[in-house]
């Protein structure tokens, strides 16, 4: 076992660094206050081809390995301070894989060099107002009509959905069968009558993130528009899972090294009672536990990554790496803010954005209890 | 054990919750019936790739392949035409 990185990665590692610090620096208060989407870093994430890293180069990606794009990921959470821009990026990522694993030959032409070239924004929509964790339990319909697909209902809190272009859309297709074979997915491009994009909720963090309602009434798709089979949808958001609960961490884990890092300075240079406060064991035990998670934290994330790199099955592991990776982000930023001590709830230090941003992490791609849920069923309990 | 007898012991063992007695034939219908559902298709998923050594991705992971001990069998068997006798 070599938990070292490849030459390429530590390269891809240190490129992301250098790119995110140069050219990632907008001021994100601004953009908390207004509302609005960080389109410039946006469009330069698209420029630096983070977006297309896992993508056959035939779409228009970069053919990188899904380990790589997790090593990828993880930088950028290291060094782009904007949490909410890094869950964009993802969420096009993902969706992009979605497509990728799912779609036809006609899709995947049509939507993955959009999805690599950052030109179109895309989301996908599961949530509803009355099914969060039971997310299969979902009251949207896409029925058959003829050469078409007629869709109706609602979905919430979705990332990307106010800014969105194309939507990956989960919906009841038979109501008779079970969500595993009766659910199915479609591709619902911005413009398309009946289709509404509601304005952004405002939120405790993650605020360059825009995540909306969406509405569909008797909003009328191309049969072409399925992603997958009909029916396939319940498995295709199991599938979806797995790689979204390992490479949304993978952001976390950077996140948490900056935080990491940052209270390590902190708490060498500031003195109290004439000793730095790192030397007292009250705060460094604080900053030791932090690092205890970072380091546990890589090897599940890594190891979730390489599985599915290698096709295989990472059901438990994704599972247990988003609980751990997500509750060590919100511990870390907690810790990180009670040992700046009062300059930490400063928004100045931008130790309590981390923070706030942290939280949603143990609630988004299914909450920590329904983690513990996954894992003790996969247990056989 | 053949590999219909490999899937129904384990459907049985690790898919119906303990004291149901439901007896089980190979073309019972399993997602229909709720024996497994979404959390259970990711053991069950878990179990065939590790125990037959397969992939299995894309265009197989369709309903109609896991709605019986059946239609599960044949999916092993045109994966990778296993067969096993203990």
């Amino acid at each position: 076992m070599d938990f070292r990185l490849t030459e390429e990665q530590v390269s891809l590692r240190e490129s992301i660094i250098r790119f995110a610090r140069s050219e990632l620096s907008h001021d994100i208060r601004s953009f908390e206050t207004n509302g609005s989407f960080p389109w410039d870093a946006w469009r330069k994430c698209a420029e630096m081809q983070i977006m297309a890293l896992p993508f056959p180069e035939r779409y228009g990606g970069c053919g990188a390995d899904f380990l790589s794009t997790v090593h990828a990921m993880q930088a950028l959470g290291y060094a782009c301070r904007d949490a909410g821009l890094v869950h964009a990026i993802g969420t096009q990522i993902l969706c992009g894989l979605q497509i990728l694993l799912f779609g036809g030959e006609e899709i995947k032409d049509k939507y993955l060099p959009l999805i690599c070239r950052g030109e179109k924004v895309f989301a996908q929509a599961i949530t509803e107002p009355a099914s969060g964790s039971d997310a299969l339990s979902m009251a949207t319909r896409a029925e058959r009509q003829g050469e078409s697909y007629v869709i109706n209902g609602s979905k919430i809190f979705i990332s990307n959905g106010p800014i969105a272009d194309a939507v990956i859309v989960f919906a009841v297709t038979n109501s008779e069968k079970k969500a595993l074979g009766g659910i199915s997915c479609c591709i619902v491009e911005k413009g398309t009558p009946g289709f509404k994009q509601c304005k952004p909720f405002e939120k405790m963090g993650l605020t360059t993130l825009l995540n909306g309602e969406l509405v569909f009434e008797n909003c009328m798709i191309p049969l072409e528009r399925m992603l997958g089979k009909e029916g396939q949808g319940g498995i295709i958001f199991s599938e979806s899972m797995e790689w979204e609960r390992t490479l949304l961490p993978a952001a976390h884990i950077g996140t948490m090294e900056r935080v990491c890092e940052t209270s390590v300075k902190y708490v060498k240079e500031r003195s109290a009672f004439g000793k730095s406060i790192g030397s007292y064991q009250s705060v460094a035990n604080k900053i030791a536990d932090m690092k205890m998670n970072i380091e546990l934290g890589k090897l599940i994330v890594w190891k979730a990554a390489m599985l599915k790199g290698q096709g295989k099955r990472a059901s438990l592991e994704s599972s247990v790496c988003k609980l751990f990776v997500s509750e060590s982000l919100k511990k870390a930023c907690l810790d990180a803010v009670q040992v700046h001590g009062g300059y930490g709830y400063m928004t100045e230090y931008e130790i309590e954005r981390d923070l706030r941003d942290s939280i949603a992490s143990t609630i988004y791609s299914g909450t920590t209890e329904m983690q513990q849920n996954i894992i003790s069923r996969l247990m056989g309990l | 054990m053949s590999v219909n007898e490999m899937i129904k012991q384990f459907i049985s063992s690790e898919l119906i919750p303990e004291g149901s007695e439901v007896p089980l034939t190979d073309t019972d219908h399993l997602i229909d019936s709720g024996i497994i559902d979404s959390f259970g298709i990711m053991s069950l998923l878990g179990f065939l790739e590790e125990k037959f050594s397969v992939q299995i991705s894309g265009d197989d992971l369709i309903p109609e392949n896991f709605e019986s001990i059946a239609t599960i069998s044949a999916l092993i068997l045109e994966k990778n035409g296993y067969q096993l006798e203990v």
